[in-house]
């Protein structure tokens, strides 16, 4: 993690010195109500005012937030090559998620999911027992695996392994079977059973009916029409990469604990975090693969 | 009378299956019971059933018409009729199963050669060829027959399905097509036998390739599935036969040779079953450990021990031995086959569904809660009447068809092309003691 922080030269500032600064500040704002809790609490208000001017502005002093720059920059990269060329990957670092599952709202509203269907569900789990407890979070995307044991089945090739490694489904090809869904043994394939969450009340909701972008497709949810009795699944964001955009996951995730790239590009940040001792796949053992890896 | 209410019966229980079967196809998935994470439930256990029966009944027949068991010749054509119906019976349970049905046709366009259902799809579709020439093959003389000697609509049936096919007068004309659909038969059941085998292996290794379910993904699956469909075919055979076959000097023979081939089919699936659940115990593979533990104790138990152990061995042994002593009645080996049909749903269900209880990772089944990512299941009324449906709309047929066709009646003429063969094998004799 330290290289990532130098990669960041000029917003350099060292982590004790901007945690202290941080601390100051919020002494400073709550204005003496939290003399004592800074520890050395002899400071005197009017000290503290002193100090609160000298801060730098709150981007300088979080380096990791920079990474969604980085990430960006490399994705403008990665798009400059031909499809063929591109790897993405995601690794999700679980020290730093906090459970907050903005990544999986994101990922509804932004690829408008009915009911009963998730791309990204978290998956909290519980260790040891107290006083020695522990939490982690496991954000579980579809792994988009090398050797995809979802596609292999299909009946209709309707869904496939992009060359750029996504793991993606035609729509309008799929016919409904649900041999993928039950092939995945990760669990990341739902079925999109035909309903809404207003379901039942006078009228279905606009905002139920508004269409989707998913594939860059402009698609209503309408009854009896893809994606509805379709098999949908994770995607990578595909219509917002093809617009230079981040995974709305990444984007959304707020200990910035998703990373996403181009794992071809040695430059590139999952390249670089995929080189981590501490690096994990689920379920190795079954061969498949995954381009998502998990940091513990 | 009877035969008026059995026919009502079958009408309308069929009428209120495919009005559920229209809401189904009006309203989507909706209707069904089933979620992401147990994403196969009824339809399919009825589709793998299905396939089961005709894949049984067809090896069934392939034991005259190839391997010249000739103590069974009189139900040569009800197993094929039987091999016909309960294909199309299973095509149409995986056609309401699918999110898209007005799609199906896009598994002979679009192709996908590592998925083994886009092969099980061609398999059946040339299945249901060779079946269809088989019988076609078998019934042309009396079809014949039909056409010319009978009047109203048997006769429009007989010039409509022997296809223009007349039997020759002179003897050596009639020998030699005799000869020829004996030949014919034979090759077609030659290559029935992988065909079926393929056909329904096939269609137990749609489950077990899926590395995803522990429980299922293990090379024994595919033969218990052809072993239970031997099973479930000869026992269907034995019920139709011992209830409705003609009462004559070979029906004690055919029952001797039936029940004994039905015990032997038993006997080979349950050491199967055996194996399954004791490597599965022993090796402890927790996902496969949970679904074994839970089709011997847990939600699965009473269709275990009642359908799979209790209708499916228990009851069809027992009855068959029993039956020994009674003579001229068969009704007893008839219910014995009746019992081990209605078991060997019971085996498939538990061949599908406990399959489907684990979650894949730990932990995800808590992950986001939705009433349709829940990993237990019970049919919906939809699911369970469009099935009642299917099933009285394909008895229905099935009667029709045997009422109508040639089926078990035969002519006394040398239709049989293999008779003129002569193998040194008396084929009136017995190969099995009664």
């Amino acid at each position: 993690m330290s290289k990532i922080i130098e990669d960041d030269a000029p917003q350099k500032v060292p982590r004790r010195e901007a945690i202290r600064n941080m601390v100051k500040a919020t002494l400073g704002l709550t204005a003496g109500i939290a003399v004592v809790s800074a520890g050395k609490a002899l400071a005197k208000p009017g000290n503290e005012q002193q100090q609160t001017t000298t801060l730098e502005p709150l981007a300088k002093q979080i380096p990791q937030d920079q990474l969604i720059y980085r990430m960006h920059r490399e994705l403008y990269k990665a798009l400059e090559k031909p499809v063929a060329e591109r790897k993405w990957a995601m690794v999700i670092d679980t020290r730093k998620c906090v459970g907050c599952f903005s990544c999986t709202v994101g990922c509804i509203a932004e690829n408008k999911l009915p009911p009963g269907v998730v791309y990204r569900p978290v998956i909290e789990e519980e260790f040891g027992s107290y006083p020695h407890l522990a939490r982690r979070f496991l954000p579980r995307p579809c792994m988009h695996c090398t050797n995809s044991p979802c596609t292999k089945v299909c009946p209709v090739a309707a869904t496939y392994k992009r060359e750029d490694g996504i793991v993606v489904i035609d729509y309008d090809k799929c016919i409904g079977c649900r041999y993928c869904i039950s092939a995945c043994p990760y669990g990341a394939r739902t079925f999109d059973w035909g309903e809404y969450h207003t379901q039942g009340t006078p009228n279905i909701e606009k905002y139920e009916l508004v269409p989707s972008f998913e594939y860059g497709d402009k698609r209503e949810r309408q009854k009896k029409q893809s994606p509805i009795n379709n098999t949908r699944k994770c995607h990578f964001c595909l219509h917002r990469l093809n617009a230079g955009m981040l995974p709305m996951c990444v984007t959304t995730c707020m200990g910035r604990a998703t990373y996403f790239g181009d794992k071809s590009d040695p430059e590139s940040l999952v390249f670089e975090l995929i080189g981590s001792s501490n690096l994990m796949r689920l379920k190795e053992e079954l061969g498949t693969e995954p381009n998502v890896f998990y940091l513990i | 009378m009877q035969k008026r209410l059995y026919y009502i019966l079958l009408l309308i229980l069929t009428g209120i299956g495919f009005w559920f079967i229209g809401q189904r196809l009006m309203n989507g998935m909706l209707v069904t019971n089933l979620t992401s994470s147990f994403s196969w439930g009824l339809w399919v256990v009825f589709y793998i059933f299905f396939i089961g029966l005709s894949a049984g009944s067809f090896l069934l027949s392939t034991m005259i018409y190839v391997f010249k068991m000739h103590a069974l010749e009189k139900i040569g054509r009800l197993s094929l009729l039987s091999a016909l119906f309960s294909l199309v019976g299973g095509l149409m349970f995986v056609l309401i199963d699918l999110g898209h049905p007005e799609r199906f046709w896009y598994t002979l366009v679009h192709r996908n050669f590592t998925s083994v259902l886009e092969w099980e799809i061609h398999f059946y579709l040339l299945y249901i060829m060779l079946v269809l020439g088989e019988l076609w093959l078998v019934m042309r003389d009396d079809l014949s027959l039909m056409a010319t000697n009978e009047t109203g609509m048997r006769g429009k049936l007989g010039r409509i399905f022997s296809m223009g096919y007349r039997t020759v007068a002179n003897p050596e004309g009639r020998v030699k097509q005799s000869q020829f659909a004996g030949r014919w038969v034979r090759i077609l059941g030659i290559l029935g036998v992988p065909m079926a085998i393929a056909v329904h292996g096939g269609t137990g290794s749609i489950f077990a390739v899926q590395i995803a379910k522990p429980a299922l993904n293990s090379a024994i699956i595919p033969i218990i599935f052809i072993v239970s469909a031997l099973v479930s075919g000869a026992a269907l055979i034995t019920f139709l036969y011992a209830f409705f076959g003609k009462q004559d000097k070979d029906k004690p023979n055919v029952i001797a040779s039936l029940t004994n081939l039905l015990v032997l089919f038993i006997g080979i699936d349950l050491l199967l079953v055996a194996a399954e659940f004791l490597i599965g115990l022993y090796g402890g593979i927790p996902d496969d450990v949970h679904s074994l533990k839970e089709i011997l104790t847990g939600s699965y138990g009473l269709v275990f021990w009642i359908g799979q152990i209790g209708l499916a061995v228990v009851i069809p042994i027992l009855l068959i031995f029993l039956a020994r002593k009674t003579d001229g009645d068969y009704r007893l080996q008839g219910l014995a086959g009746l019992s081990t049909v209605l078991g060997i749903i019971a085996v498939r269900i538990n061949l599908v569904m406990p399959a489907y209880i684990t979650p894949p990772l730990h932990g995800l089944d808590k992950a986001f809660v939705d009433s349709r990512l829940l990993y237990s299941y019970f049919p919906s009324t939809n699911e369970i009447f469009s099935s009642v449906g299917i099933i009285a709309f394909v008895i229905l047929m099935f009667s029709v068809a045997w009422e109508w066709l040639p089926i078990l009646e035969r002519n006394n003429h040398p239709n049989q092309g293999r008779r003129s063969n002569d193998y040194g094998i008396n084929p009136k004799g017995t190969t099995h003691k009664a």
